[in-house]
């Protein structure tokens, strides 16, 4: 009985600390921004494909191939500002908000197929990984788990400080509360949407490493933990930082307990239906205010 | 500005469309006769498919403003209840067709129950997860429902899906030349579909949807009910859709899960993009231009997903109206620049008279 629910607990932690740094990387967009990414996807799969390309194929050590992940997807982020984001902000301010949307869409799709194109469609191993597990007593405790919900951890927490405690950490909260306001006290929201795509590619690339060394390197990595970045997103109420984090622990050790109880195939029909319940008593997510619109 | 506009021309473009679709239903009944390539055709069938979906996307998204994600999902249920009523009880696919129809607008409505009550982003990710376990439910389902001869069946076809559950009656009917008789079904199932379209569009409660897409406060507050609105034309997309569906199955004598899968659903919002979101015809030119450039990129083989997925990003950069809302802008342009002349001159009288 101990050992299944360590293992249920166990499984649904490492997973939580995934879900959790995807839905961070999402909400913080759409948080300061109102823009929706669906290409965050891609971005988390050219993480975990950078981490193997610096460390596999050119041989340097583990934690450059980790860094490099996290400078490729913050790359990457700023490229989606400068090439795609800026011009459609140049647009009616209305449309953006969908039009954002299927542009990215796009991106997501052709950054995926030049994966494929470059790396082939079978699976890689992600050479960042830990092997072994640590035992104690009747319990075992995989590395590898242990090393993800740390990393995690640590990101989070410089996350946090960044936000908090930093002059860009302001901006970037100021212009999540009040676009118009912020622009008026002297931010410059244009840097400050530069600077959360970068910072959210770079947590895409973490993101990507992490995912998958639990599982292998393949082109469609990222869409499945994306799914689930979604709808906690939406269940916790889009742009709520803490919120997310705590949606992603509670439906991943939720799903984890569904795919022991009634196998793997229920665990994301289930969350899903939960998620449904949840809006249909609060449509704004469970730590979302419901937004008053100015016409 | 664009309100006065266009009630302006309103009879105008009224008589524009006529003339349009009036040439479309003439090429479309000379195209058989053009056409002798049975590949050509067979890609101008699955074409009428795409458009036919498209445009009830389009008029989802693109008039009412209800960003659903789920339009495959709507388009797979109508064909997988066609195929399985056919399979399972034997009825005709003619029979089935409708109740595969009905059934999708069944579904419709659950999920706009679900869904509808939220707006914007929301209802896009909570459409796209239902789409999506759907297609996982049917790929993971492997419990055996039926025995068919050793063969072990599941009841929502798995990974494989349904095959060779009857047809439209065409073979039979006209032998060798079957494939244009599936053709003039499929022409005629989308004629009616953009027709209804049109007429929806054009009614009363088609500029409600219209006036909730465009401000959805100010609307509200002259009294049309957001929910009730959304989950009608929710309901009417699907019907379409599902109908289409039914179709689809039947013409392909075949239904599988990767219609579910989501570069399928990418094309049709591609075609939608491409052609102009909220256009009557973008759709259609939409469907032309981009059937045809899969055309030309099989070609290039491995590099048609890249293609696609840069034609979404880059025509919502260059032109978020689609091409029909850049040929609206050219031609307005055209309008205003040869009326330019005389009115700057009238603009000049007023004010030397105002002097």
């Amino acid at each position: 009985m101990l050992d299944i629910l360590t293992a249920i607990l166990i499984a649904g932690l490492t997973t939580g600390a995934l879900y959790a740094l995807a839905t961070v990387g999402l909400s913080l967009v759409w948080g300061s921004m109102g823009m929706l990414n669906m290409a965050h996807a891609a971005m988390l799969t050219l993480g975990g494909y950078s981490a193997y390309t610096f460390s596999t194929a050119l041989g340097l050590p583990a934690f450059v191939g980790f860094l490099g992940a996290i400078v490729v997807g913050a790359i990457a982020g700023g490229l989606l500002y400068i090439l795609i984001v800026r011009n459609l902000l140049k647009n009616d301010k209305a449309t953006f908000e969908s039009n954002v949307m299927i542009a990215t869409v796009g991106i997501g799709i052709a950054l995926e197929n030049t994966i494929l194109l470059t790396y082939g469609g079978q699976p890689l191993k992600q050479p960042i990984s830990a092997t072994g597990s640590l035992v104690l007593g009747p319990l075992s405790l995989p590395y590898q788990n242990m090393l993800i919900v740390f990393v995690v951890i640590v990101l989070m927490a410089v996350i946090a400080l960044l936000l908090g405690r930093t002059r860009m950490g302001r901006a970037i909260r100021a212009t999540a509360q009040n676009r118009e306001a912020a622009q008026l006290m002297g931010v410059a929201v244009n840097r400050v949407y530069f600077q959360v795509l970068v910072l959210s590619g770079a947590i895409a690339g973490v993101c990507g490493v992490m995912v998958s060394s639990m599982t292998q390197l393949s082109p469609p990595l990222g869409n499945d933990p994306m799914l689930k970045a979604f709808i906690m997103c939406v269940v916790a109420g889009l742009g709520n930082l803490p919120g997310a984090v705590a949606a992603a622990f509670g439906l991943a050790l939720f799903e984890a307990f569904v795919q022991y109880v009634a196998g793997a195939r229920w665990g994301f029909p289930t969350l899903l239906f939960v998620v449904i319940a949840v809006l249909i008593w609060r449509p704004a997510g469970l730590f979302g205010r419901v937004q008053i619109r100015r016409m | 500005m664009t309100q006065i506009s266009r009630s302006k021309g309103i009879s105008g473009s009224a008589r524009l469309d006529l003339l349009v679709s009036l040439l479309l239903i003439a090429a479309a009944i000379a195209l058989p006769f053009m056409v002798d390539s049975r590949y050509v055709l067979g890609q101008i069938v699955l074409a009428l498919f795409y458009a036919t979906i498209a445009s009830q996307w389009n008029l989802l998204f693109g008039f009412a403003g209800v960003f659903s994600l789920a339009q495959m999902a709507m388009f797979a249920f109508g064909g997988y209840v066609t195929a399985m009523i056919c399979f399972y009880f034997g009825w005709n696919v003619w029979a089935a067709l409708l109740p595969g129809a009905l059934a999708t607008v069944v579904f419709s409505l659950v999920v706009g129950l679900a869904c509808l009550r939220l707006t914007g982003v929301y209802v896009a990710l909570l459409t796209l997860a239902i789409a999506q376990t759907m297609y996982l439910l049917i790929v993971t389902d492997t419990e055996c429902f039926t025995m068919v001869g050793s063969i072990c069946r599941q009841f929502t076809g798995g990974a494989v899906g349904f095959a060779r559950f009857g047809d439209l009656g065409t073979r039979a009917l006209l032998k060798g030349q079957w494939l244009v008789g599936n053709y003039a079904i499929i022409a005629t199932l989308f004629t009616v579909t953009m027709i209804v379209t049109y007429v929806i569009v054009k009614s009363p409660i088609g500029l409600a949807f219209k006036a909730l897409k465009d401000n959805p406060g100010y609307a509200v507050a002259r009294g049309v009910n957001r929910f009730q609105a959304q989950l009608l034309v929710f309901g009417i997309s699907a019907f379409f859709t599902g109908l289409a569906g039914g179709f689809y199955a039947a013409h392909f004598q075949a239904i599988g899960p990767g219609i579910l899968s989501m570069s399928q659903l990418m094309f049709i919002i591609a075609i939608t993009v491409v052609g102009g979101v909220g256009t009557f015809w973008g759709p259609l030119v939409g469907t032309i231009v981009l059937v045809g450039a899969d055309e030309l990129m099989r070609e290039m083989g491995e590099f048609r997903t890249l293609g696609l997925g840069l034609i979404i990003a880059l025509s919502i950069l260059l032109m978020p109206k689609g091409l029909v809302g850049r040929v609206g802008d050219l031609v307005r342009w055209l309008r205003h620049r040869n009326a330019a002349g005389p009115k700057t001159k009238l603009q000049e009288n007023r004010a030397a008279a105002g002097e």
